[in-house]
């Protein structure tokens, strides 16, 4: 293997997960996941609740901690450096300069309650990135015409729509200009009839930026995924494009999952 | 049959009177501005304790757990002691008196500020820590996953959020902190109380000046409880809540506990 400290020569790949194993107590609740995702490139994780998705996308962001093995991001080792073989966690200036980089969409919206759907995207942007108040400002106005919400810069969290709370997060996110989005079934959440409006946004960022998606919407993955990951008691079980992976899985768990969710 | 003497009763109640005692004047004005500043620094103490107590390096942890530990565990009045005669009888600080221009500070007032700030942080430590731990921990990751510090999401994220829970019991406390300043009396500083028992020793009519005393306290915490109303009225607003307490039940709530 090359020297862990270099940065991976090939700069195309934005994820590199390397036999990443975390456990809780006793539960392997990551084995050996090893993934590689491509710059621009639109990644859908589905799998049965407690298989792990949401353990692997905080791992990514080392909002968890990995007992073994390595993730990449930008080429560069997520939380941790590597000493004698050893994984040394990184110091949190670190952690948050590279977490920066990664945006993160949460199942329950996660939006700052004390804040405006302004204030709320323009946060980061001033306070960790420093940027000009003005300008954040600006930057913020027209992440929210992106998101359909111009109308609603100064309502607080709580007078707006679920599907509107998302998309507010959402362009909290793309605020920090991330070159990796990591979204964790962002639609689970919603009443049905808001379902659509994110995903559109969804549809809108694909391919324009990285995105890991944990989503069980088929139609989103169809449309937008370049490939399909399953999940299943923390291992990756199967991998294909969305055409491959729901009209012809190859695994036993597959089929018995997408039995379940189709019905 | 105990005769009450009104005209002494009512020349230490009523205001325009009482206060032309230098004694009173300045008492009330020292159990105001200690009250406020203990009540601050109370808050600060209590802040890094309650951040202490929650912290992942055990030893910032055992130092705030026994920091709260000693100071609800034993009594103000002892504490209070033991600041004053105790250090000024070693000379680590012998507490002297701190002039600015005309007003003097005097080291019993000092020591008397320091032990009620102190002992202030030990409660507010845990009436912060719960309104910390109130807040979903949702918020902290989503301001991690921004790039946030622990510090600075603190700051900006959970400490904003957590103020409102923890103003309700902030209240309370100062209402408590301004009846507390009494046990001052002991170390002599020239508090409220202080100053209405110098004057008993000189006229020896306890009950009426103890009456005329406790108004005035009375006054305080009522005026206290009515700003504090107002305060609260204004964060249910702004969270968008329609739920108030009644003016009166404010009132009657925020003035009836004891202090610690
Ligand atoms: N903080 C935690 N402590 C202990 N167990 C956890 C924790 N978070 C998740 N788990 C467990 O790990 C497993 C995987 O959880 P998760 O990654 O949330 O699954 P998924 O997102 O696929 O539903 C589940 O069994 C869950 O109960
Ligand atoms: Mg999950």
């Amino acid at each position: 293997m090359t020297d862990k400290f270099a940065p991976k020569p090939d700069s195309s790949v934005i994820v590199q997960a390397e036999k990443v194993n975390k456990f809780f107590g006793k539960l392997h609740v990551l084995n050996n996941i090893s993934l590689e995702v491509r710059q621009n490139e639109v990644v859908v994780i589905l799998g049965p609740s407690g298989s792990g998705k949401s353990t692997f996308l905080r791992c990514i962001n080392h909002l968890e901690k990995i007992n073994s093995g390595h993730i990449y991001v930008n080429g560069h080792m997520i939380g941790y450096s590597e000493r004698n073989g050893k994984l040394i966690e990184d110091n949190e200036a670190n952690i948050s300069r590279q977490r920066a980089e990664i945006g993160m969409v949460f199942q329950r919206f996660n939006l700052f309650p004390h804040l405006t759907a302004l204030e709320n995207i323009m946060e980061a942007p001033v306070h960790v990135r420093k940027i000009a108040t003005a300008q954040a400002r600006e930057d913020a106005e027209r992440l929210l015409a992106r998101v359909g919400l111009e109308a609603k810069r100064n309502q607080y969290p709580n007078q707006l729509s679920g599907g509107q709370q998302q998309r507010v997060a959402i362009a909290r996110a793309l605020a920090m200009k991330p070159t990796l989005m990591l979204f964790d079934e962002p639609t689970s959440a919603l009443d049905p009839e808001m379902i659509g409006e994110v995903l559109d946004v969804m549809k809108e960022l694909a391919h324009q930026m990285t995105m890991i998606v944990v989503s069980h919407e088929m139609g989103f993955a169809k449309a937008a995924a370049d490939r399909v990951v399953f999940m299943d008691y923390g291992q990756i079980v199967e991998q294909g494009t969305p055409d491959e992976f729901f009209s012809n899985p190859k695994e036993e768990r597959s089929r018995l999952f997408l039995s379940q969710i189709l019905h | 049959m105990y005769h009450f003497d009104w005209a002494l009763f009512w020349t230490y109640v009523w205001p325009v009177t009482a206060l032309q005692n230098p004694l009173i004047r300045n008492g009330l004005l020292a159990t105001v501005v200690v009250s406020i500043i203990a009540q601050v620094l109370g808050v600060v103490f209590g802040l890094f304790a309650a951040l202490g107590k929650m912290s992942k390096f055990p030893g910032f942890r055992w130092l705030a757990e026994g920091y709260i530990w000693y100071f609800r565990g034993t009594p103000l009045l002892v504490q209070m002691a033991l600041l004053f005669f105790g250090l000024g009888v070693t000379h680590i600080y012998d507490f002297p008196d701190i002039k600015f221009g005309i007003v003097t500070i005097t080291g019993a007032i000092q020591a008397g500020t320091l032990a009620l700030a102190i002992n202030e942080g030990a409660y507010m430590a845990e009436i912060i820590r719960a309104g910390i731990e109130s807040i979903d921990p949702g918020q902290m990751e989503a301001a991690k996953s921004l790039g946030m510090g622990y510090a600075l999401a603190m700051r900006r994220i959970i400490l904003p959020q957590a103020a409102k829970v923890i103003i309700p019991p902030l209240g309370n406390e100062f209402n408590n902190m301004m009846k507390t300043t009494s046990l001052m009396e002991i170390i002599s500083a020239g508090e409220l109380f202080f100053a209405f028992n110098q004057i008993n020793a000189r006229v020896f009519k306890p009950f009426e000046l103890f009456i005329a005393a406790s108004l005035y306290y009375l006054l305080l915490t009522t005026i206290w409880s009515l700003i504090q109303a107002r305060i609260e009225a204004g964060l249910g607003e702004r969270k968008g809540d329609t739920e108030k307490q009644g003016m009166f039940a404010r009132l009657l709530s925020g003035t009836s506990k004891g202090g610690h």
